[in-house]
Formats: structure tokens, C-alpha cells, sequence
């Protein structure tokens, strides 16, 4: 039996580091809802299960919905394959790391070295962006809607209003009722283009206000 | 049987079974969409000539279309998936890729049939596009020197489509026919699932299968609806009839056909038309009998 979307929502929030393992939107839509609380974490040295902090709901779906502010959360869809992935708050250090494949959507703020060494997908930031976002990207989105320092090693393109964007922002406001601006889903956008590769084509879409 | 005074033959329309796919484009003003689907629905009224037939079915408010911008649905019918893949890769890439703002989705996300689209169109980037999925879909990213093209990957199928649909109306003279057309046309303008795919909705040159005097001709005049002709030909037209003009319809369904036909006769019975009749070909154009009766009585 699948659900709709699963809902992985922190108890409370971790005042030390909490490493995850495998919360990704491909990972959990093979899994029933016992085996997600029971996905390995780490607390500092200390092993133990996804389930001692966060609250499961559902199971096997590929549409993964994270509440909570993850600030020292590690490790949030990293290397995802596929899928959507939303966070209802903010997002820690790292946030879709290694990504391959699919969406993920922060409604907050995320820390530093977001999306690094992306291959491929597409991560939303509502929230401001944290230092050296897609560093070491090969291909791949960042769609940064509440303002951004770009790394040195993207370059600036164009300024336009991409229509991809649009669809997707309306589809999120759509589908999982996030409150994102008009001014940002018709709006303009700066187009980067760098890291990996030679050109580059990792992009960063920074949101002119 | 009458209609509003209007005598209606005992006669039906054939059908005969197509594919259709709706395509819905999107643009930054509802002046650039309407025009980018009136180019892609051009020169589609019939399938013999033209491989496929389409037009627009209707507006679609920006809540309705998925990038939240006003936007226009049209319908492109053709014989089988294969052609109806052909059809809008011709179509979409010289009529909407080349429109400003425009963008461009499948209208029929629910069916199962599917016929891959965007990936050939995409080509057109020269290994500078790019894919993004949103919401299980695949769309590409088609650089342009205006900014982007966007463009869904597949596009549904509906092979329970119809052609063919029909009605005509028998008319005193030339503009009481006319006259009943417009009427008939604005009546079913906009119904939801059916085209009109001739202009203005209205044929003045029906056809028949063959021809008696040219081999090679596929179709030609529809001879027994012909009013000069009724001395040199086994007319159908009975005294009094002096202009014939037919309504053709194509629909997702034969029941949409259903709907659209009867809405249309009785918008068409009006002062001035004598009758109203049908096309067919003796049940072997197509399994689909449209009984202008039936549909009248409110049976189909």
C-alpha cells in the first residue's frame, strides 16, 4: 500500500549534529513506513534510527515531505536519485548533496555547501542560500528565491524570465500549497553558469527582486 | 420528425475512429497564444489533404493551464499514434518554438497512450538543451534567442477519437444556410472535447468517396447535395432547397459528437432551412452511426 506522500516530521529540534542516511525521496518510495523509522542516524559517535526523531507518516512514495527546522541535520537528500522532496523549514549543512536526479524544495533557509557536487536535479531554496552552493556541480539547478552569494566559479549569463521556473513554482504552490510570490514565479531571474566541467554546466537562478 | 418546425431526415452521420491529442499553449498574453494556435492548427481540415485535422477548442483561464498564464487548447486528429506523433513535431516546432513566450504541454495528462514529442523538437537546442521533470513529467529546456522554449516530452493519446461527425443544413437559399451555420457554430463553440476543423466551422463543399468521372480523385462534389445539379444528378434535395452548407465535428469520443451535434441542429433550426440531414457512406467509411433522430430525442 502506498501513500500519497510520506511525512517525516523532527520531534524536536537537535542541538548537536544528526548525520541521516538514505532520506531521500527514491530511497523511501521502496520502503513501508517501518523500515523508514528505522533508516540509521547518527547523533555525534551515537548510532541510532531515524525513528528516535522524527515521526513517520506513510510509506512507499516517491514525494517525501520533511517538517522541521533541520538546521543541524546532515545529510538530507543527499545523492537523490528521483523524486521530490520538500522541507517545511530550514535545511542544514549540505542539503542535497551528491544529487543525481529530482526535486527538492526548502521552504527555509539552508546552510552552507548546498547542492555540492550535484550531477543532475533541481533544488529550490525559498529561504536565503548558505555559502558555496553547488560547488563542485556538474550539471544540475539551483533556484534561489531569497537571495544567494554566487561562487566565484559561476558567471553570469543573461537575466530572463525562465519558464521553467514558472511551471515549477506554480506546480509547488499547486501541489504542496507553498506560499511562493507571484513576483517569483513571473519574475526574472539571473542565470549563472559554472563549477565542474569546462564550460560549466551547473546553473544558479537568483531571483531579481 | 421536426425540430422546431424543421423537418429532420431519417438519415445518420458515420464516423470513423482517429487519434487525437490536445495540445495546450501558454503565453505571456492570450494575443500570442491564440496566434501560435491558430498557426498550428492551419491548413488541418481534412485528413485526405492535409494528414491530419485540428483547431482550437478553447481559451483556458490562467488557473487551468500549468504555468498559471492564460493559454488556448487545440485538437489535432489523426489516422494512428504514429501519424499524430509526425503531425506535432511538424506542427509545434514551425507554429509554437517559433512564437514569442509561448509554451508549450500535453492536454491529456491522464492517458495511458503516449507518443514522445519534445525529445526531437528539443534537438533544435543543438546539445545546449536541457530536461527538468516537475510533477512525474519531462519537459525541455530549448534555448531561443528570445530566453527559453519549454516543452512537455509526451503527449497523451486518445485513440477512442472520433472524425467525422456531421450534420447539414438544408437551407432556401444561400444566407438562410449561412445564417443557420453561424448559429449552429456558435452553439457548440467551445464545447469541450470537439474541433470544427473546417474555417469558420462551416464546409460548402461536401464530399463524396470517389469520384464517377476521375479515377485518381479520392473524394469529389457531393453531388447529390448539389442544387444546380438536381436535374443532372440523383438529387437528395427536395423543392424548395436551394443551398446546402455542412458542419463537420471531430471529438475525443462519439458521445462529446453526440452532444455537440444536437446542440448544433437545434441552434440551425431556424426561418429559412428546410431540412436537416446527414453524410454517409452507406456504414463503410466508419463503425460510428450518428442517428440524427436518436441524438434529437435525446437517445444517444
Amino acid at each position: 500500500m502506498s501513500s500519497d506522500v510520506v511525512t517525516v516530521s523532527l520531534r524536536a529540534p537537535v542541538s548537536q549534529p544528526l548525520q541521516v542516511e538514505g532520506l531521500t525521496a527514491d530511497r523511501v518510495a521502496g520502503l513501508s513506513q517501518c523500515e523508514i523509522a528505522a533508516l540509521p542516524a547518527w547523533l555525534g559517535a551515537r548510532k541510532a534510527r531515524l525513528g528516535d526523531f522524527f515521526d513517520v507518516k506513510g510509506e512507499r512514495s516517491d514525494r517525501l515531505r520533511i517538517v522541521g527546522m533541520l538546521t543541524n541535520v546532515l545529510g538530507v537528500a543527499a545523492g537523490m536519485a528521483g523524486g521530490e522532496l520538500v522541507i517545511d523549514g530550514d535545511g542544514g549543512r549540505g542539503v542535497a548533496r551528491g544529487m543525481t536526479g529530482g526535486l527538492v524544495v526548502v521552504g527555509g533557509d539552508v546552510g552552507v555547501d548546498a547542492a555540492r557536487s550535484m550531477i543532475a536535479g533541481t533544488l529550490v531554496v525559498v529561504g536565503h542560500t548558505g555559502p558555496t552552493p553547488g560547488r563542485g556541480s556538474k550539471r544540475g539547478s539551483i533556484v534561489a528565491l531569497g537571495g544567494i552569494q554566487v561562487p566565484v566559479t559561476y558567471w553570469y549569463a543573461c537575466t530572463y524570465e525562465p519558464p521553467h521556473v514558472r511551471l515549477l513554482l506554480t506546480y509547488l504552490r499547486r501541489r504542496y500549497g507553498l506560499e511562493i510570490d507571484d513576483r517569483m514565479i513571473g519574475g526574472r531571474y539571473r542565470r549563472h553558469v559554472g563549477d565542474a566541467g569546462d564550460p560549466g554546466r551547473g546553473e544558479i537562478l537568483e531571483w531579481v527582486a | 420528425m421536426d425540430s422546431r418546425g424543421i423537418f429532420i431526415e431519417d438519415t445518420f452521420a458515420e464516423g470513423f475512429g482517429m487519434a487525437a491529442a490536445r495540445v495546450v499553449i501558454t503565453a505571456a498574453h492570450p494575443k500570442w497564444s491564440r496566434a501560435a494556435a491558430l498557426k498550428l492548427t492551419g491548413f488541418a481540415t481534412s485528413v485526405i489533404a492535409c494528414k491530419c485535422e485540428a483547431a482550437i477548442e478553447r481559451e483556458l483561464s490562467p488557473d487551468e493551464t500549468p504555468d498559471a498564464r492564460p493559454g488556448i487548447s487545440a485538437l489535432v486528429f489523426a489516422m494512428n499514434p504514429e501519424g499524430l506523433k509526425r503531425r506535432l513535431i511538424e506542427r509545434i516546432g514551425q507554429a509554437v518554438l517559433t512564437f514569442p513566450t509561448t509554451s508549450c504541454f500535453d492536454g491529456l495528462p491522464a492517458a495511458t497512450d503516449r507518443v514522445p514529442v519534445g525529445r526531437a523538437l528539443a534537438a533544435f537546442g543543438d546539445k545546449f538543451q536541457s530536461s527538468d521533470v516537475v510533477g512525474g513529467q519531462r519537459y525541455w529546456r530549448v534555448p531561443v534567442m528570445e530566453g527559453e522554449f519549454l516543452l512537455q516530452e509526451s503527449f497523451g493519446v486518445q485513440r477512442e477519437a472520433v472524425g467525422g461527425g456531421n450534420f447539414l443544413i438544408l437551407g432556401e437559399d444561400a444566407p438562410s444556410a449561412l445564417a443557420a451555420a453561424e448559429a449552429a457554430v456558435e452553439a457548440m463553440d467551445g464545447m469541450p472535447g470537439i474541433i470544427l476543423p473546417f474555417p469558420g466551422g462551416v464546409v460548402r463543399s461536401g464530399s463524396k468517396v470517389g469520384s464517377r468521372g476521375y479515377r485518381s480523385m479520392i473524394a469529389s462534389t457531393n453531388d447529390a447535395y448539389c442544387p444546380t445539379l438536381r436535374l443532372a444528378t440523383d438529387s437528395a434535395l427536395t423543392e424548395g432547397v436551394n443551398s446546402v452548407l455542412e458542419i463537420v465535428i471531430d471529438g475525443l469520443d462519439a458521445d462529446v459528437i453526440s452532444r455537440a451535434m444536437r446542440a448544433g441542429i437545434e441552434a440551425a433550426c431556424r426561418p429559412g432551412v428546410r431540412a436537416i440531414s446527414a453524410g454517409n457512406y452507406g456504414g463503410n467509411l466508419g463503425p460510428f452511426r450518428f442517428h440524427l433522430r436518436q441524438i434529437m430525442a435525446g437517445a444517444c
